[in-house]
């Protein structure tokens, strides 16, 4: 499986020199800008990943990956496995930045607040590849960039609606009675996910003819 | 050794194969004891299939002029050569006597024929 | 003689096109071609083996093995190169080598870079970069280099020049050279199989319409050339198919001496592996 996994990686190689300037530009913006991006590179990354998905499918590696040992299950899995290397390498490089940023700006780190702000990050993160990549296996990248824009629209939709005519302090109580937890629960949440979603897009490339 | 194959000709490759190893083995051009090229090898070498070379070597070995040795290879075999010249010439009568029976059919004489053998023997390669 | 690879009864249901009861055999240590007209089956038929569509029905067994309980296994041992289907074009041959490494527990890294030299491909440049020609010769290395046994290639020479093509040809004799491996191969460039294939497969609408040796179709099929009168004399039982043309019928004979000893027609045709397709599809019975 491993194969699989350099195979992956190797593919967004080419498009380090992006990540590098926006690296760049992040660390520019920390500094002498106002706005919170550190969200960017973890972003970037799943971005990147996902359009791997068209260049495997313009040389329809799907069908050749299927001919190679056990290559079906581990071409699904090495894509799972090189999203989170991926959002872990650049949240970890954010994170590193951010404490960088601070010290020069204020001369003090902020350790827990950039913590939980580059955990919510990787959870943003992870959820578009829980949402994205069932969807791209079932119906092809094309559909699913539709399927996803969608989604987002309705959910933008659906909460302004909700947040005009409902009163919703109580998740803000929620959030507050759960307190220290909230970082523990996230992380689970984010591997139930990232499992549930992992085994719905086995369960949907086994049975895909080529 | 050398091996000229006419993939136009009528007759099959595997006869080319075999009948000019034949006359390579009975010319004593490959002597007795001599190892061939492997079936595969040879294949590889005159671009033919391999069941091509392997029907060659089949029917040299039934006719007697190779004998293999398993696990070892294939080996001219020890042939007498008076009886394999023998039977060249006897294939060759029956081939004039067809030769000369159409000749007679069609009011061919003997001079005619045997001017005919003589232009075409320098014509043959 | 042992097989390597056996299908029994494939078939396979699309709503326009049917795979009907494919069965063929294929032998330890030969070549087979497998020819036919586009769609007439050849790609599915090849997917089939390789495990990679489902829901048919039939045995195809590999190595003595069924295919599907023993898919991992198999696929170590089996070099394939499909008709477009490959790695990713932005990758380069040192990326696939660092794959295949992590793939195949028989990759062999050495082999794999003597084959680029050989093909002259470079192994830092994108696959993108790459003629047609080029992207054949590095699927090939690929697919030779985990030391397969059974090699199955789906149209592997087209876009080759004809030096290219038997350069390629040789490389598959060799691999050839070792009697426990065997090649499957489509073409539809029939002249590469006449000579080094050992057994053809021909394919028509879904079903196998002969599978044989090259040198059976090749010795003792014939086409007959003759005039209507004649044709009219000969029995529906002595021809397979024939072919009227503006000035002569051309006649598909499975046996040209038979033919030969019981009529007195004169023109009996050697016949290549086109005449016998064209014939076999366009022909009537």
């Amino acid at each position: 499986m491993l194969g699989f996994i350099k195979k992956d990686l190797a593919m967004v190689k080419s498009n380090f020199k992006l990540l590098g300037i926006l690296v760049v530009v992040y660390t520019l913006m920390g500094l002498f800008g106002e706005m919170d991006i550190s969200f960017i590179l973890p972003f970037m990354s799943v971005m990147l990943m996902i359009s791997t998905f068209s260049y495997d499918n313009y040389n329809k590696w799907e069908s050749y990956s299927a001919t190679l040992p056990n290559g079906r299950k581990n071409s699904v899995r090495a894509k799972y496995i090189a999203t989170i290397i991926m959002t872990f390498i650049f949240a970890i490089i954010t994170l590193l930045l951010s404490f960088l940023i601070s010290y020069i700006n204020t001369k003090t780190i902020p350790y827990e607040q950039t913590l939980i702000s580059m955990l919510g990050n990787i959870f943003g993160t992870l959820l578009v590849l829980t949402f994205m990549y069932p969807i791209i296996y079932k119906f092809g990248l094309e559909k699913a960039r539709i399927g996803i824009f969608l989604i987002i629209f309705g959910l933008v939709i659906i909460g302004g609606f909700l947040s005009s005519y409902l009163d919703l302090s109580f998740i803000g109580k929620t959030l507050n009675f759960l307190g220290k937890y909230i970082v523990l629960i996230i992380i689970i949440i984010t591997i139930l996910m990232v499992y549930l979603s992992y085994k719905i897009s086995i369960k949907i490339y086994s049975k895909k003819e080529f | 050794m050398e091996i000229i194959i006419s993939n136009s000709s009528n007759i099959p490759i595997y006869e080319q194969i075999k009948e000019q190893i034949k006359s390579k083995i009975i010319s004593e051009e490959l002597p007795e004891g001599e190892m061939l090229p492997s079936i595969r090898s040879l294949a590889k070498d005159l671009r033919c299939s391999v069941i091509t070379t392997k029907n060659a070597y089949e029917e040299l070995e039934k006719e007697g002029f190779v004998k293999t040795i398993p696990a070892k290879g294939i080996y001219v075999a020890k042939i007498n050569l008076a009886l394999a010249k023998e039977e060249a010439y006897h294939k060759l009568e029956n081939i004039l006597t067809t030769a000369i029976t159409q000749a007679k059919m069609n009011d061919i004489s003997k001079k005619d024929i045997i001017d005919i053998i003589n232009i075409l023997y320098e014509e043959v390669l | 003689m042992e097989n390597i690879l056996e299908i029994k009864n494939l078939t396979k249901k699309y709503p326009n096109f049917t795979l009907q009861n494919i069965s063929f055999t294929l032998p330890k240590g030969m070549i087979m071609g497998f020819i036919g007209e586009n769609g007439a089956g050849k790609t599915t038929t090849i997917k089939a083996i390789l495990n990679i569509i489902n829901s048919y029905s039939g045995e195809i067994k590999i190595f003595n093995l069924s295919h599907r309980e023993h898919a991992k296994l198999l696929q170590e041992d089996i070099g394939v190169v499909l008709d477009d289907a490959f790695f990713p074009e932005i990758l380069t041959p040192n990326d696939i080598n660092n794959s295949m490494k992590g793939i195949f527990k028989n990759w062999d890294t050495k082999m794999f870079y003597n084959y680029l030299q050989e093909f002259s491909l470079l192994p830092n440049k994108q696959i993108k970069t790459f003629s047609k020609g080029m992207r054949k010769k590095l699927e090939i290395a690929t697919a030779l280099s985990h030391h397969p046994k059974l090699l199955i290639l789906d149209e592997p020479t087209s876009g080759l020049d004809p030096v290219a093509r038997a350069e390629v040809i040789e490389i598959f004799q060799s691999f050839i050279e070792n009697v426990d491996c065997s090649i499957l191969l489509s073409s539809h460039i029939t002249a590469d199989l006449e000579h080094v294939a050992d057994y053809i497969t021909f394919i028509n609408e879904g079903k196998i319409i002969l599978s044989k040796t090259t040198n059976e179709l090749l010795n003792e099929y014939g086409i007959v050339k003759c005039t209507e009168k004649e044709f009219q004399n000969i029995a529906p039982e002595d021809y397979i198919k024939y072919k009227k043309n503006k000035y002569e019928y051309e006649i598909l004979v499975s046996d040209k001496k038979a033919f030969k000893a019981k009529y007195n027609i004169k023109v009996i045709d050697k016949i290549t592996l086109d005449d016998l397709m064209v014939l076999m599809i366009k022909g009537e019975e």
